[in-house]
């Protein structure tokens, strides 16, 4: 059985990412980016990197597609995030490619690991959007992106244990997202909406679908406000379906703090609030997140 | 055992909440306040004439040091480019100026500008108005004015 540090679990992933992170980081870092031109968005606006891979947000995707592509560029990020609550930690990393900011195709492996038990739970999201219409800004409309995004589990044992029906699965979002350049108080606003179909237990950690169904819509709100242009302060809330009698699912929470040093890197912080988790009461505890434009 | 409620309610009510918010998201694009009143205005924000004056003269040192768009702007004449862009934003931020310069569409048409150009743009007026002391409240005003006339300038 692995064990996990108190830091970030590095030796957990494969050599290939470990070592892209560690020579590009040193680059990237010292990299004069700000006139790179296949960066075409404005610093920030790219967002972060989603706990599926995705372009959002941590705990949900938004409309905004990951990089800073803009209509005519490719872009691209690879992230490695962790969240940590009381009796549980999750490792997640994988990246995303973003085709004309059109098109984003994202990949993330979520390691879960249930700490008294040493026990670990592993799978695999990937994930295609589409930019529908609209603009973030610019349009009467709002970005409206239309998501897949699957799931499988390589370790099914628990989820088939707890009652769940399947060990894959696969929701559909459709998102909406405005930013206000002269939002509140003078500072760049966003909001984000989501609406997602799908009957995933716990982000599909405990598989999907079960013996006492849920609904199968449910909704998504994020919002945030740039303090300056390399900072943004924002929440996230999750609703999630509750589909095993056996154990109680709650909605899902964050307070976050974003750090866009350059278009380069981004940091994000955040104070998590997963609710109740396989029999575990209120699992609160942090998320970090470190993602890196190619 | 757990409470549950009935599962057509709970899915009602995610869906009316979404349609709501959707609703504002489409809807206050038009309807967030604009700046106004003379006192407070965005023109004395922004440092008035003297303000408005360093925020171009760092403007242009932006843009002639951006690979992204210096080509674009190889033709243009400085000393009228600096000029017009001063009244220009005087009179965008109501202060006391008149625009003599050519319209949006006339100075743009045939470039054909994109949206990673565009955002070039706006960076390099960002970073001119951090260098000029401009406070982030006033930049977000004026950029919100200009963002308007988006469609004057880009693709075109």
């Amino acid at each position: 059985m692995k064990r996990y540090s108190a830091s970030f679990s590095v030796t957990a992933l494969p050599a290939v990412f470990a070592s892209l992170l560690t020579f590009a980081l040193p680059a990237i870092a010292l990299a004069d980016e700000a006139q790179t031109e296949r960066f075409g968005k404005i610093k920030g606006t790219g967002g972060v990197s989603s706990i599926s891979g995705a372009g959002g947000g941590g705990l949900t995707p938004w409309a905004t597609l990951s990089s800073y592509a803009e209509d005519d560029q490719l872009g691209g990020t690879v992230f490695i995030s962790q969240a940590r609550v009381d009796d549980y930690q999750l490792d997640i990393y994988g990246g995303a490619f973003n085709f004309h900011d059109k098109i984003e195709v994202s990949y993330a492996r979520q390691d879960f690991l249930i700490k008294a038990a040493d026990v670990q739970i592993r799978q695999d999201k990937i994930g295609l959007r589409y930019k529908l219409a609209g603009d973030i800004i610019y349009d009467r409309l709002p970005q409206i992106t239309l998501g897949v995004e699957h799931g499988e589990l390589r370790d099914p044992a628990v989820a088939l244990s707890v009652g769940a029906e399947e060990t894959r699965g696969t929701d559909y979002t459709i998102s909406m997202a405005r930013a206000w350049l002269n939002g509140i108080a003078h500072r760049t606003t966003l909001l984000n909406v989501n609406l997602r179909y799908g009957d995933a237990n716990q982000f599909g950690i405990l598989g999907y679908g079960g013996d006492d169904a849920d609904q199968k819509i449910n909704l998504e709100v994020a919002g945030a406000v740039f303090l300056n242009r390399s900072v943004a302060v924002g929440f996230e809330w999750r609703q999630k379906p509750d589909n095993l009698s056996a154990l109680v699912e709650d909605d899902a929470k964050d307070l976050f703090l974003a750090y866009f040093p350059n278009k380069r890197l981004s940091l994000t912080a955040a104070w998590v609030d997963l609710g109740a988790i396989a029999g575990a009461p209120d699992q609160r505890g942090v998320y970090v997140s470190l993602q890196a434009n190619l | 055992m757990k409470a549950k409620e009935p599962l057509n309610i709970m899915t009602a009510k995610a869906t009316l909440t979404a349609l709501a918010l959707a609703t504002v998201l489409t809807l206050s694009a038009c309807a967030m306040p604009q700046g106004s009143g003379a006192p407070s205005s965005l023109y004395q924000a922004l440092g008035a004439q003297q303000g408005i004056e360093q925020i171009a003269d760092n403007f242009i040192m932006e843009i002639a040091y951006d690979p992204r768009v210096f080509d674009r702007f190889a033709d243009s004449n400085v000393e009228r480019f600096r000029e017009k862009i001063i009244e220009h934003f005087c009179f965008i931020a109501d202060g006391p100026c008149e625009y003599t310069g050519d319209s949006m569409v006339l100075t743009h048409r045939g470039m054909d500008i994109n949206s990673a150009e565009f955002n070039a743009v706006v960076e390099d007026l960002i970073d001119a108005m951090d260098k000029a002391g401009t406070p982030v409240s006033a930049q977000n005003r004026l950029l919100e004015r200009l963002a308007a006339l988006r469609p004057e300038i880009m693709g075109i």
